[in-house]
């Protein structure tokens, strides 16, 4: 593969090469996080962090993994950035960190992390591969708000916690509607956005 | 020396793992403090929204440590002799139920409890000091806020049961539930989790324990119809049934059951003792 420029290893994973809707990875935490957008928003912030960061590590020391244990240090290394990561938040953002729960260490899990340590930054510097780590990052947070934004708007008629359009339940006239309050909503909005992305730009389109 | 050979292999893991450690560890310690502030203030909090004193969609924290310095008041109980514990100051370790737990001085396992006691809450261990947060108007005792905790699916549920005392008068039968608020727990989200749902939580506002002789009867039940039974949770039995396991123990026998009833039979016979004087 040619060598690709900063500008589009940075902007390639928000449409080209989007990590949810091309790749196919970091599904579990989008359909999870996304029933409000507050969510959301930090979960994309911290995997972007994680990744960009993680990318930059593995970046720094790719030359000295040797092959045997490669995966495990990637993970290490991972694994580490979530751990600090969660206890920021535990110290600066309780109230959000209360809401993640369980999802903040699950990051580790999030196949974007491992699969963009693997793909790009064994192979390359530590400035490109944070870049890349941000950019992939930047994409999944695109889908995530996306996904947030309708599935809190329409499933309970606030943004961000703020009333938008007043719930029949809280004596106003929008019938929320439940099913985006469930997983399987973010899973068909996902699959939507795919479908939009693909009528854009046929080149995504699988071969069957 | 050869990236891939088993010396550098080595050499590079124990490196990674130590700079890692260094890394991970000096956080975790440096930010400790903090984090024990935040978790202070969020117990507070949750106290206070158990009691029905503070929503946190209304108020901010800020405000929570006010409302919570000018309308609670500590007891600290002595679960032994189920009276008012003596000798015992704020921050006292053996308030402390996990670290009571690790001190064999400071709980006795629930098995050792009495005959035949079963430990139906999965907790293990009982402390012999605990902490109740009472809510007064002037000298009148409103609320009694109670700790509870007991085992759900996967994990140990923390909470605090709110008990509206204002009805003392009419013993057991009189006492009703302000508010069950969970504030530590580790369910499944969705499942289990859903004790932290608003709408589970508004079930409870009314329901009563103890029947006229002091049984708890109290109950998360999949067909909820009397004042004795709160809906179930879809999809957690084992987590519903994990909570009644757990005010089944802290509101009877073995935890402040014998505390309440010194309680209410302290209120009836002030009562008596105001009538004959008139």
């Amino acid at each position: 593969m040619a060598d690709k420029t900063a500008k589009e290893v940075l902007f390639d994973p928000l449409v080209n090469n989007n990590p949810i809707a091309l790749q196919i990875l970091g599904l579990c935490s989008a359909l999870a996080v996304t029933v409000k957008l507050e969510t959301s928003l930090v979960m994309a912030l911290a995997v972007t962090v994680v990744t960009g960061c993680s990318g930059a590590a593995i970046g720094f020391i790719n030359k000295y993994i040797p092959d045997s244990i490669r995966i495990i240090v990637q993970m290490t290394v991972i694994a580490s950035l979530v751990i600090a990561v969660d206890q920021l938040l535990q110290a600066f953002a309780f109230g959000v960190s209360q809401k993640l729960s369980v999802f903040v260490g699950l990051i580790i899990t999030n196949c974007i992390v491992m699969g963009r340590a693997e793909a790009f930054a064994m192979k390359n510097g530590p400035w490109m591969s944070f870049l890349d780590g941000i950019g992939n990052g930047l994409g999944y947070s695109m889908i995530l708000i996306l996904v947030g934004f309708v599935r809190e708007l329409f499933g309970s008629g606030k943004l961000l916690g703020y009333t938008i359009m007043t719930p029949v339940t809280d004596g106003g006239w929008y019938p929320t509607n439940g099913l985006l309050l469930i997983s399987p909503s973010a899973f068909v909005l996902i699959g939507l956005i795919i479908w939009v992305i693909r009528t854009a730009k046929p080149e995504q389109v699988g071969k069957s | 020396m050869q990236r891939d050979s088993i010396q550098n292999t080595f050499k590079v893991a124990i490196l990674l793992c130590l700079v890692c450690s260094v890394i991970v560890s000096s956080l975790a310690v440096g930010l400790r403090d903090i984090q024990q502030e935040q978790k202070e203030a969020f117990r507070q909090q949750n106290i206070l929204t158990a009691a029905g004193l503070w929503d946190t969609d209304e108020s901010t924290p800020a405000e929570a440590k006010a409302i919570y310095k000018r309308s609670i008041t500590e007891v600290f109980v002595d679960l032994e002799t189920n009276g008012v514990a003596r000798g015992i100051e704020a921050g006292d370790k053996r308030l402390d139920p996990k670290a009571a737990a690790r001190d064999s001085n400071m709980h006795t396992m629930v098995t050792d409890l009495g005959d035949g006691v079963r430990d139906i809450a999965g907790i293990r261990k009982r402390e012999h000091y605990s902490t109740i947060y009472e809510v007064r108007e002037g000298d009148t005792l409103q609320t009694l806020v109670i700790p509870v905790r007991g085992y759900g699916l996967w994990s140990t549920l923390w909470g605090f049961i709110a008990l509206d005392m204002a009805d003392m008068s009419a013993g057991p039968v009189g006492i009703s539930i302000k508010g069950l608020s969970y504030y530590e727990h580790g369910e499944t989200p969705g499942l289990g989790g859903e004790v932290e749902n608003k709408l589970w939580k508004a079930k409870w506002p009314g329901k009563r324990v103890y029947d006229g002789d002091w049984n708890v009867q109290i109950e998360v039940s999949k067909s909820a119809t009397t004042d004795y039974q709160v809906d179930a949770l879809s999809g957690a039995t084992i987590t519903s049934n994990g909570v009644t396991s757990m005010l089944q123990f802290w509101l009877g026998e073995q935890g402040f059951g014998p505390y309440l009833k010194s309680v209410i039979g302290a209120a009836a016979t002030a009562e008596s003792v105001v009538v004959i004087q008139e």
